[in-house]
């Protein structure tokens, strides 16, 4: 097992934790939209604002943030007008934003290669700081508060965004809301978990916790327990294997899906 | 009296089309109406309902449900009307229970940062009880019947004390049994809470007893507006079904 000094070791939990949660409560919108490819475009968004800040020595988390949620704030209307299903447009802005973040990858000057410059682009959960988990912190508050405060409308959109229209809901800010809280928590939690395995902490706890019952409110109670219990273990696991941190919570992520499968009370028959 | 429902010269366009889908149309609709929309397929039947509950914006013309523009006051008008969606099914790991979709009902009523309160609940297991769906109350939706399915639809607009119903097709996909069911919930509603409806059917044999009007709609144009018994025999009738068999 590595040997690493506690205060890394718990500021490691804290913050893998903290984003856990983070994903993971975002992502029960993600799986129930079949908005799935949301994190993966995010991530993307977030990785070429990042690289864009490298490559002209601006701050990267903060262009990260920037670039995700631009893509976020034009997603939602681009969707509306072209008529089309946010997955096609995603899946367009995914391609756009890969391009442009190898594009901004390839105009880094040598010297901001650094493992401090890199560890944004590919995550390195062991290098959070204080300021780091703050951010992280407040963002987890934030969207605890938000989901508190407008729990049954984004409960009645989740359910169809026809029928809650229906039910004299103006959906569309919330919509909107939804893709912008998604941008925010991939830039947030990009230097912790490798931008494109954040997706996987999105989906998989979510797609975890559906399997276990019929009631939103339990689900959304116990996502946020499957991505605590895939960061713990994977930070277990990573640090008694000598194993890349953000693989091994990924990698946990999935052994807990592959269970829930098995394990599902709603697919068992009588 | 005043119309709970009045289309002036209203036309609808689909964002990305060119041409109008409802054209000109010009209605009144009163208190108490139960009114049956037929017209053959395409005929902008599904579009004059969305457009009088303000889902689909209107290019020209104005609309007053309950005496409120529509283009103003969509989401509050919404809250006060029922609207029955066509062919609407849950999948089978639909994760809402029947009560959560009855409660829905009322969200727009309640407000934005309240939660449904006693009030809420005891109007929603009213609904419920009403359409004879209580006892499947904590059951999950995606596992109900399309019979059943349809009386929690019903329960989840009664459970907004509605002025008006708006129901798209409601006998749609269902057996013998679940129509027959269905049909006389409807009037049963009608008859006890003298609410206003407007009902897109298919079938002739569907129209209610206690239909008042028919409104006759062929390429987004009323072609009539008339009693059941004068409009099923009329030539207008006769000709807009010509290529078409009800």
């Amino acid at each position: 097992m590595i040997q690493i000094p506690a205060h890394i070791f718990l500021n490691t939990i804290l913050g893998a934790s903290l984003a856990a949660i983070v994903c993971s409560l975002v992502g029960v919108f993600i799986v129930r939209m079949n908005l799935s490819s949301m994190g993966f475009c995010m991530s993307h968004a977030a990785f070429a604002g990042a690289a864009l800040g490298l490559a002209i020595s601006r701050d990267p988390l903060l262009l990260a943030l920037g670039m995700s949620t631009l893509v976020a704030i034009i997603l939602g209307p681009v969707a509306e007008r072209a008529k089309l299903q946010a997955d096609i447009i995603l899946g367009t802005m995914f391609s756009l934003t890969m391009a442009l973040g190898l594009l901004f990858l390839s105009m880094i000057p040598g010297s901001a290669m650094s493992s401090d410059a890199l560890s944004i682009l590919w995550g390195s959960v062991l290098g959070i700081t204080n300021a780091d988990l703050m951010r992280l912190g407040i963002l987890t508050i934030f969207l605890i508060v938000v989901i508190g405060l407008f729990y049954k409308e984004f409960l009645a959109i989740m359910l169809d965004r026809k029928l809650a229209e229906e039910s004299g809901i103006n959906t569309r800010p919330f919509y909107y809301a939804i893709l912008f809280l998604c941008g925010v928590t991939v830039s947030v939690s990009l230097k912790l978990i490798v931008g494109r395995l954040i997706f996987a902490l999105m989906v998989n706890p979510a797609s975890s916790a559906y399997q276990f019952s019929h009631n939103m409110k339990s689900i959304i109670f116990l996502t946020p327990l499957f991505g605590l219990a895939s960061s713990v273990t994977g930070i277990l696991l990573s640090f008694q294997w000598d194993m890349p941190l953000g693989s091994s919570i990924v990698i946990m992520s999935v052994v807990l899906f592959l269970a829930s499968v098995l394990l599902s009370p709603k697919r068992k028959r009588g | 009296m005043r119309p709970v429902i009045e289309l002036q010269n209203v036309d609808t366009v689909y964002e990305g089309e060119k041409n109008a889908t409802l054209k000109g149309v010009t209605l009144k609709i009163w208190p108490g109406d139960l009114i049956c929309v037929l017209g053959p397929n395409g005929a902008g039947k599904t579009t004059l309902l969305e457009t009088i509950n303000g889902i689909l914006p209107c290019k020209r013309g104005r609309i007053l449900v309950l005496e409120k523009d529509i283009c103003s006051k969509g989401p509050w008008i919404r809250s006060h009307v029922g609207y029955m969606l066509q062919e609407y099914t849950f999948l089978e790991s639909t994760p809402y229970l029947v009560k959560d979709v009855i409660i829905m009902g009322r969200f727009g009523k309640i407000g934005l940062l309240r939660r449904p309160n006693d009030i809420d609940w005891t109007a929603a297991k009213r609904a419920a009880e009403y359409m004879d769906v209580l006892h499947l109350w904590n059951r999950p939706i995606g596992k109900l019947s399309g019979g059943q399915t349809q009386k929690v639809l019903l329960a989840r607009m009664l459970a907004k004390n509605p002025k008006i119903l708006l129901m798209d097709e409601p006998y749609s996909n269902l057996d013998y049994k679940a129509v027959e069911d269905i049909s006389s919930k409807i009037c049963q509603i009608h008859r006890n809470r003298n609410l206003t409806m407007v009902m897109v059917i298919h079938e002739l044999s569907h129209i209610p007893p206690k239909c008042n009007r028919i409104i006759l709609l062929k390429d987004g144009k009323v072609l009539g507006d008339a009693p059941p018994n004068k409009m099923l025999n009329s030539n207008q009738f006769k000709r807009a079904f010509s290529e078409y068999s009800v």
